[in-house]
């Protein structure tokens, strides 16, 4: 009661950083409110800032090895690249948000976006230009050096050429001599061989020389003019920032939806007046079909919604969004089998076998086995109910629910049933046989047992297992998707590693980051969950 | 007839060919609201007594029976109140409690319950602990929510399992008044199972003691015929108290002996004659004169041929 206001703070924030797993900051907290400095300096510095030094290291480590490996795809990407590459992701995510919002624009703020996007577009032309000109001198610069640096080069090898070729002449005319020898009858053939192979060595020593010069001139073509290459890579950012500007007009202007709708109401219009000119049949007939026709695209302009590009934060959405599918099914399924294999040895003893055999199969050939099984329902998955339903949704809909969803999320489940069922088995048929007794002097019936004892008892072992689960649907999603083509993060890592752009390399890796850090995420969200339903007050593993 | 009885019980464990029987001819009449204590050494199979009684375990010959009718299962009617306490750990007390409430009196409307279970939890002094859960408790105070538990059942009969074997001398001398004092204001039948005869005849009418395992049973009881209450203070200036102490601890102990001249006749291991070597005659710094003498008679002590073993 005698607490004061800032230490009911300070436990109420160190009491959230134990129960969300973030105990680590503990120090920093306490060292705010002036606890004991030295001792929490000292904490700081044993596991917060060495762990820095070490995570700084390893990093370092990247940065320099990196390079040094040559791949197919260019070098391994630094870790500046990968920052650029999440950069980029952004912007372009940025970019798909504006598109959306300018194709959805109406009336005066349409036009006033319009009037905006034009003077944009009008200062970037400028800039554009500038920077034209600019790489223009430097890669007239760069030329002009070039130039200079392999003109003498370039003699030497024309001269060197000229050599080689006239010795060329010469022992081919040797040759010829000795031919000629041998048909007067005076020559020998050891010495016809012999002219023959003193040419051809003669030959290698002069290609040998213009090799070397060769690449000289290569190294010094191959070498990189930063000036130039900076000018480029600026010419190309406001390239592209001008081409962006211009789909934005189109999507204010003649790709905008209530333009579009405009124009088909005119249309529309237009054949109302001509049906009611109308005065032969045929001509009647027509138009009234023309009329229906144009209602109809009418309609489905009005309800038409942007074609938005995949996006990474797109992907991720969805995919935690299968994650979620796949993992609550799993939990559906095993928290009901995992305490009926807890309560009854028979059912244990039956499912054992499947459990044994089934937990290590690899994910790759559930997805398989769910394409052709799960495939089978849905022939024509355009117009399924299913998917229908689903794709009506608010904001499940706009995920686009597709059957390669519905496969991942299987291979999810699939691969997160077991470890729950496991340990749901495992914490129900591990009760404290007091508290069986317990049940037992109060007459509960089986209902209240299950409800009152059982479930309560074996809960942190149930989410234990389900913590694991969804660890493992996380890690099976990405493989899933990244084969049924499943839009999601795995898809986006399989498609970078496809269409192998310049940045395709440091996308892998980023992507690699999010997954990681996201699973992190969903770990530690399971651990608080685990926290909530555990009685004992026991920690739980990192 | 006696309100609650044994008749010739007998349990064992295990298969047949390898049997342990546990209790063997065990017989108990308990008259109505007795307080009675039955004492034994640790593994004598008092807790399978006092399962037999709560009827969690069957015996495997004779019946146990209450006001005449055999013991087929347990139920609120016997309360048991464990070794361990057995609260739910994912409970408060108010709703352990409440859980034991409302399985007896199925009638009771929320505020009747909630009257019920203030009333039994302040009746163990445990009020302030109302809302906490078990992990949060000290021993006592589980102990302590364990018997609210139990008495708030309303039980015929109270078994209770050495029910302060866990707790520290202070705690337990609390919760013994506690138990004591709920005794006397509500008169009920009282079996106490316990290793500590001073306690035995503090709180007990009658003990009864539990002679060794394996194929334990229970011998002639001790009355006690100390006035009540009786004073723990002045209990131990008591001749009555001092002399029945004395005979029950003198029972006990000879219980022990026996049980142990029967297994001493079995096998006999005869342990190596150790004398061990006196060292203080080692000199602590280089010997010099008189002391290489006793450096030199050391070595000799210390010579090959002289071993730990004389």
């Amino acid at each position: 009661m005698a607490e004061k206001t800032s230490d009911k703070i300070k436990y109420r924030i160190l009491r959230f950083l134990d129960v969300t797993g973030f105990a680590v900051f503990d120090p920093i907290v306490r060292l705010c409110f002036g606890e004991d400095p030295k001792k929490q300096v000292e904490a700081i510095m044993k596991f917060i800032v060495i762990p820095i030094f070490f995570i700084c290291f390893c990093v370092w480590i990247w940065w320099t090895v990196a390079p040094q490996h040559k791949t197919k795809s260019g070098e391994v990407p630094t870790p500046d690249i990968v920052k650029q590459s999440a950069a980029i992701n952004h912007q372009f995510a940025h970019r798909e948000d504006t598109k959306e919002s300018d194709f959805l624009l109406v009336g005066e703020e349409r036009a006033a976006t319009l009037a905006e996007v034009e003077e944009e577009i009008a200062a970037a032309s400028v800039i554009l230009a500038e920077r034209e000109a600019e790489l223009a001198t430097h890669e007239a610069a760069y030329t002009a050096q070039l130039e200079q640096r392999l003109a003498p080069l370039q003699a030497k090898l024309d001269t060197l050429k000229d050599a080689n070729r006239t010795v060329a002449a010469e022992q081919k005319a040797l040759i010829a001599a000795e031919a000629q020898k041998i048909e007067a009858g005076t020559g020998s053939t050891g010495a016809l061989i012999a002219a023959i192979r003193t040419e051809s060595a003669s030959k290698d020593k002069g290609r040998a020389a213009e090799t070397i010069l060769k690449d000289q001139i290569d190294v010094i073509r191959s070498e990189k003019y930063k000036p130039m290459e900076a000018a480029r890579l600026a010419v190309n950012a406001i390239a592209d920032q001008v081409q962006f500007l211009n789909k934005r007009v189109d999507m204010l202007t003649s790709a905008n939806r209530s333009i579009k709708v405009a124009a088909a109401n005119d249309k529309l219009a237009e054949t109302e007046a001509k049906l009611a000119e109308a005065t032969s049949a045929k001509v009647a007939l027509s138009e009234a079909k023309k009329l229906v026709r144009a209602e109809d695209s009418l309609e489905r302009l009005e309800g038409q919604q942007y074609a938005k590009a995949m996006t990474v934060y797109l992907q991720v959405k969805r995919s935690l969004f299968t994650v979620f599918i796949g993992f609550i099914v799993a939990a559906v399924i095993a928290i009901p089998v995992g305490i009926l294999c807890g309560l009854s040895r028979i059912a244990m003893a039956c499912l054992t076998p499947i459990i044994s055999i089934f937990k290590p199969v690899s994910p790759v050939v559930w997805l398989l086995i769910f394409q052709i099984v799960v495939g089978a329902f849905f022939p024509d998955p355009e117009s399924h109910p299913f998917f229908l339903f689903f794709n009506s949704l608010p904001i499940v809909g706009d995920l686009g629910i597709n059957p390669a969803l519905v496969f991942s999320g299987c291979t999810v489940a699939m691969c997160a049933v077991w470890p729950a069922l496991v340990n749901t088995a495992l914490g129900v048929a591990s009760i404290d046989k007091d508290h069986i007794n317990v049940a037992r002097v109060l007459k509960l019936n089986f209902w209240e047992r299950l409800t009152k004892i059982i479930i309560p008892s074996a809960m942190p072992l149930v989410f234990a297992g389900l913590r694991i689960s969804l660890g493992v649907g996380w890690m099976v999603l990405i493989a899933a998707e990244a084969l049924s083509s499943s839009d999601g993060l795995g898809k986006f890592v399989w498609d970078e590693y496809q269409n192998g752009s310049s940045f395709s390399f440091a996308n892998i890796i980023y992507a690699c980051f999010v997954v990681g850090i996201i699973g992190f995420f969903l770990d530690r969200m399971m651990i608080v969950l685990q926290r909530f339903v555990s009685f004992d007050d026991g920690g739980t593993s990192l | 007839m006696s309100y609650l009885e044994i008749d010739n019980a007998s349990i064992g464990f295990g298969p047949p060919n390898n049997r342990t029987e546990v209790l063997t001819d065990v017989n108990l009449s308990v008259e109505e609201n007795e307080f009675v204590a039955i004492v034994g050494f640790s593994g004598a199979g008092k807790s399978t007594l006092i399962s037999l009684l709560a009827g969690l375990t069957q015996p495997d010959k004779g019946e146990i029976r209450i006001g005449g009718k055999v013991i087929k299962e347990p139920s609120p009617r016997l309360g048991i109140m464990f070794q361990n306490y057995s609260l739910l750990p994912w409970l408060t007390v108010y709703e352990n409690v409440a859980l034991a409430v409302k399985q007896v009196f199925t009638e009771y409307n929320k505020v009747e319950l909630r009257e019920h279970v203030e009333k039994y939890v302040a009746m163990v002094s445990l009020t302030p602990a109302l809302d906490k859960k078990p992990s949060e408790l000290s021993g006592g105070m589980r102990q302590r929510a364990s018997l609210a538990r139990t008495l708030a059942m309303q039980p015929e009969v109270l078994l209770l399992d050495e029910p302060l074997s866990a707790l520290d001398a202070l705690t337990r001398a609390v919760i013994q008044d506690e138990i004591i004092r709920i005794w006397e204001d509500d008169k009920r039948t009282i079996v106490m199972i316990t290793n500590d005869v001073d306690e035995a005849v503090l709180m007990a009418d009658r003990i009864v003691p539990l002679t060794m395992g394996p194929s334990a049973t229970l011998d002639t009881p001790f009355p006690v015929n100390l006035t009540r209450p009786r004073n723990r203070t002045t209990l131990n200036t008591n001749p009555e108290f001092r002399r029945l102490r004395n005979d029950i601890s003198k029972y006990m102990v000879n219980l022990n002996e026996e049980s142990k001249a029967s297994s001493d006749t079995e096998d006999v291991v005869d342990l190596p004659d150790i004398m061990p070597i006196d060292f203080s005659v080692y000199p602590l710094q280089p010997a010099r004169g008189r002391r290489r003498e006793a450096f030199a008679k050391v070595a000799k002590v210390m010579d090959r041929e002289t071993t730990f073993f004389k």
